[in-house]
């Protein structure tokens, strides 16, 4: 479907954005306000159309998109300016609503703490299911450099969990 | 298990979400606008195509009208010629007005 698509056929990329919709408007909801994830999601697979016949058929047509979701996240926060690292977010409303009241609030408050890098890694680790190299080549960041913010991603979480 | 694993584990637990079935009005929003952006760029190609052809058409134009500029007048058989390359240029330019005024051509 991917080479389909690579070669304009509208059809078969509407294909993939069913298959794939819900995954990364999952992580945009999760790493940004919520508000106007569901936009940039749009954004995200337009540039993926714009950009079909630059996938390299290296790894799964789910973490080229997540890369185009985390550098278009990247370039929102950078039009609508620095934000302070450590602004609240929302979550409680996007966290699966099978967990118990206490461990949503715990995490969301967690999340909400973590820079946007930390977040970012630990959505993709925790939250997608990607190895350590997976999320490197997704956030463009080298493997050592992925390792350490993971690491530090997990201790403030841990720390936050055990504090709760 | 070791610690680290079943933190790895409690956390991967706390995130995880059952997949939804897909949103099918996001779906159509995505699709109308590949729709439009493909639209949009046979709209552009088309532009393009027109702007070479009446590059291609005006410097073709330019260079006749150098190339008569070079002429002298031209006789005919019976001894008379044209009054000069001028009238052979409106002749051209005449011709050159009735291809830009097809209906083709004014749909812009």
């Amino acid at each position: 479907m991917a080479k389909a698509a690579a070669r304009g056929d509208a059809a078969a990329f509407t294909k993939l954005v069913r298959l794939h919709e819900g995954s990364i408007r999952r992580f945009l909801r999760r790493l940004t306000r919520g508000d106007g994830a569901d936009d940039l999601a749009q954004e995200v697979f337009l540039k993926a159309w714009r950009m079909s016949g630059h996938w390299r058929q290296e790894g799964s047509y789910k973490s080229w998109l997540m890369g185009i979701a985390w550098k278009s996240f990247l370039d929102l926060q950078r039009e609508e300016g620095r934000r302070s690292a450590r602004e609240r977010v929302s979550f409680n409303a996007t966290l699966p609503p099978h967990t118990d009241a206490n461990a949503r609030i715990d995490l969301g408050a967690a999340l909400a703490d973590l820079p946007e890098r930390e977040r970012a890694v630990a959505l993709l680790c925790f939250g997608e299911g990607y190895s350590h190299g997976e999320a490197a080549e997704i956030m463009g960041l080298p493997l050592g450099t992925l390792k350490s913010i993971a690491a530090r991603a997990k201790a403030a979480l841990a720390a936050r969990l055990e504090a709760a | 298990m070791t610690v680290d694993e079943a933190l790895d584990a409690r956390l991967s637990a706390m995130f995880a979400e059952p997949d939804p079935a897909p949103d099918e009005a996001f779906v159509a929003r995505v699709h109308r606008a590949v729709l439009a952006e493909q639209r949009i760029a046979a709209m552009r190609r088309a532009q393009w195509r027109r702007f070479a052809v009446e590059a291609l058409a005006s410097a073709t134009m330019i260079a006749v009208f150098w190339l008569l500029g070079r002429l002298g007048p031209l006789k005919m058989e019976l001894g008379e010629g044209l009054a000069s390359p001028a009238t052979t240029a409106a002749l051209i330019l005449g011709l050159w007005f009735m291809v830009e005024l097809r209906p083709a051509a004014t749909e812009r």
